[in-house]
């Protein structure tokens, strides 16, 4: 069993097709006749520009416009006057034949894009090697692979797919792709979503371990292969593919449907995220919006403080994307469980009860606070963007916040830089005191967000990590459930949208509760999006009434979960 | 010669796509069409597809386009023009 990164979902099973490019072996010879190798040169960049426009004529009618894309810019570099006139320039100067002239020149290019600091542009590299090969071939009279006529049922394995053969690729017969190389991003990844092949990439070593004829299964959401896989978990693959497909056809129907419960309560189903690349995820799983979009990502893994300018352009970035619909953008979350030097952070002793969060940035206006607010500020003139503060514990700490916004609003307003002047600020209520003042902060802040998983933590006071009290760690416990129950009364009593952006807000227990409760907004991962709208969908808020004042006249955690998993169960 | 200077709104800034739709438009005309990017660095030519790639050109960077020849008027105005509403693809603003 190997484990890759998941590029395209689902369950692909087949016989192993290994795609490999002949290495070509490159002529380095000279010529007297200039004008004649010249000529040939010419010819074979004609030829290879025919080939592509078709290959890209058919990818667009067969697939899209915008899979055709990246074969309309192997078009345009085909023809660019600095590649060519580069080549002509050598094979005038030193008699060079033509393919080890374009082995020079489009080697040049292929690294200057690798080199650059920007993923767009380094995968410009791979396309400078794909058409490199292309016009050789030409010159050499090699055909290039074609896959378009591969038996039904093929997974194919490559070290790396080029665009010129992901181009060829039938989903009617190719049932899954596995590369050695590669990224989510790369052009075999997205081809492979468009096409709804399963596909794993990244598999290190997988190329070793497998010949043509192989039996291989994979798994395109986990990004598990395994090759000539035993009877039993082939069989377990099959059974999983087949539920993978029924499922997906039954959730898909609710793609574009709105969350409404079956007595007309409308709730807004949206998505936590960790960095701007998740967003395509959540439009492709028809989120409504971002309920938490956390910004730590800027802060690790770095040995300096994210400049405003960067976090502008990353917060700008989501904005833009969701293209109006509401990001709830959660101001840093960080403190003394991770050590992070730059920023003077410490091992703390009891980190989850330290120096953390809103604590740490007020604490750190100057340099840490103030630039990542006026980020947000700035990036609000682009979009829905609402600030969210932190692990509060009393209204001091939103006062302190929001005068420092105004502060922010003030300075911006005096150098003429735009900002939603009505941005919404809310709270994070994740702390049993935040809780039990919930009435106190709904007279002030303009939104509450609940985050189950902290809010569990500190009102059960268990730890969780630890595998010995794991048991305690629920949010079906009565004291958890009271404390959610209390925070959105109090939100609905004075008129403020409350969400929850903790796991329970996807888990199909809580679903019913939270929906009695009245909650308005249910914020998860991207890939619990749809199932959680046909649960919500199918549910009556009235109905619910009554199981929701069944629930919490019980004493224990287990009781309420029997119910509830019974309740579930019989529908 | 003819020169001005234009800011790039793209989102991810000039990539392939619109460095091939500058490079179309470029190609139209008689005159030389460079450009110029800040910080000192040597500039480019926008009729190759490769020299705009080249120049990584970011969201925010501002461009000094330079023509020069018989059309080089209505050159430097359609490039800039093309620049400012964005090359083919949607604007953040």
């Amino acid at each position: 069993m190997k484990k890759g990164t998941s590029a395209s979902a689902g369950i692909g099973i087949g016989k192993v097709v290994i795609i490999e490019e002949a290495e070509l072996i490159i002529p380095n010879h000279t010529t007297a006749d200039v004008e004649g190798e010249l000529a040939r040169f010419r010819d074979a960049v004609e030829k290879s520009v025919k080939d592509v426009s078709a290959l890209a004529a058919d990818m667009a009618e067969r697939i899209g416009e915008k899979e055709a894309e990246i074969l309309n810019g192997h078009l345009m570099l085909l023809q660019d006057p600095m590649l060519t006139d580069g080549v002509e320039n050598e094979i005038k100067t030193s008699g060079t034949c033509s393919e080890a002239a374009i082995e020079s020149v489009f080697n040049m290019y292929a690294d200057m894009f690798a080199s650059m600091d920007d993923e767009l542009m380094q995968q410009r590299a791979t396309d400078m090697r794909d058409i490199k090969t292309r016009v050789q071939k030409k010159l050499l009279g090699i055909e290039s692979v074609n896959v378009s006529a591969l038996p039904y049922g093929s997974v194919i394995l490559a070290e790396d797919l080029t665009p010129s053969i992901t181009a060829g690729i039938n989903p009617a017969n190719v049932t899954g792709i596995v590369t050695e190389l590669g990224g989510k991003t790369s052009h075999t990844a997205i081809l492979a979503r468009a096409l709804e092949i399963p596909a794993v990439v990244a598999v290190g070593g997988i190329m070793k371990e497998v010949k043509n004829g192989d039996d291989i299964v994979l798994d395109g959401e986990s990004g598990i292969v395994i090759v000539n896989p035993q009877k039993e978990v082939l069989a377990e693959y099959e059974a999983k593919k087949e539920k993978y497909l029924k499922e997906k056809k039954e959730l898909e129907k609710f793609i574009g449907m709105p969350t409404v419960t079956k007595d007309g309560v409308s709730v807004e189903l949206v998505a936590n995220i960790g960095k701007p690349e998740d967003v395509d995820k959540v439009l492709q799983y028809d989120g409504e919006g971002i309920g938490l979009f956390r910004t730590e990502f800027l802060f690790m893994d770095r040995t300096s403080m994210p400049t405003e300018e960067e976090q502008f352009e990353a917060y700008r970035k989501v904005a833009v994307a969701m293209n109006g619909k509401p990001v709830i953008i959660r101001t840093l979350d960080i403190g003394g469980d991770k050590e992070i030097p730059y920023m003077g952070l410490k091992k703390d002793e009891n980190p989850f009860l330290g120096y953390r969060a809103i604590r740490f940035c007020l604490d750190r206006k100057e340099d840490v606070y103030k630039p990542q607010l006026r980020a947000l500020l700035r990036a609000s003139a682009y979009g829905n963007i609402k600030i969210m503060i932190p692990l509060v514990t009393c209204i001091e700490e939103y006062r302190e916040a929001k005068a420092l916004i105004e502060e922010l609003k003030a300075e911006l307003d005096a150098q003429n830089i735009a900002y939603n002047k009505n941005i919404p600020v809310g709270i994070m209520v994740e702390t049993a005191a935040a809780s039990l003042i919930a009435d106190i902060f709904a007279k002030e802040v303009d939104f509450f967000s609940i985050g189950t998983n902290d809010l569990t933590q500190y009102t059960m006071s268990v730890d969780r990590g630890n595998d010995k009290i794991s048991y305690l760690y629920s949010t079906l416990n009565p004291a958890v459930l009271r404390s959610i129950q209390r925070i959105i009364s109090c939100a609905r009593e004075a008129g403020i949208m409350v969400g929850m952006c903790g796991e329970a807000a996807s888990d199909p227990l809580m679903i019913p509760l939270l929906l009695a409760f009245g909650l308005n907004e249910f914020s998860m991962s991207a890939s619990a999006l749809l199932s959680s709208r046909k649960l919500i969908c199918g549910y009556d808020s009235k109905e619910l009434q009554s199981v929701a004042n069944k629930a919490m006249s019980f004493a224990t955690e287990a009781e309420v979960r029997a119910f509830m998993t019974e309740f579930v169960a019989c529908r | 010669m003819v020169s001005r200077k234009v800011v790039v709104r793209n989102e991810t800034g000039l990539h392939l796509r619109p460095a091939g739709v500058l490079c179309n438009l470029a190609e139209q005309f008689q005159s030389s069409i460079r450009f110029q990017t800040g910080g000192g660095a040597s500039g480019g030519n926008a009729k190759s597809v490769l020299s705009v790639l080249g120049a990584c050109i970011r969201h925010g960077d501002e461009l000094e386009f330079i023509c020069e020849g018989a059309d080089e008027a209505e050159a430097l105005k359609a490039v800039v023009d093309a620049v400012e509403q964005g090359l083919g693809e949607e604007l953040s603003h």
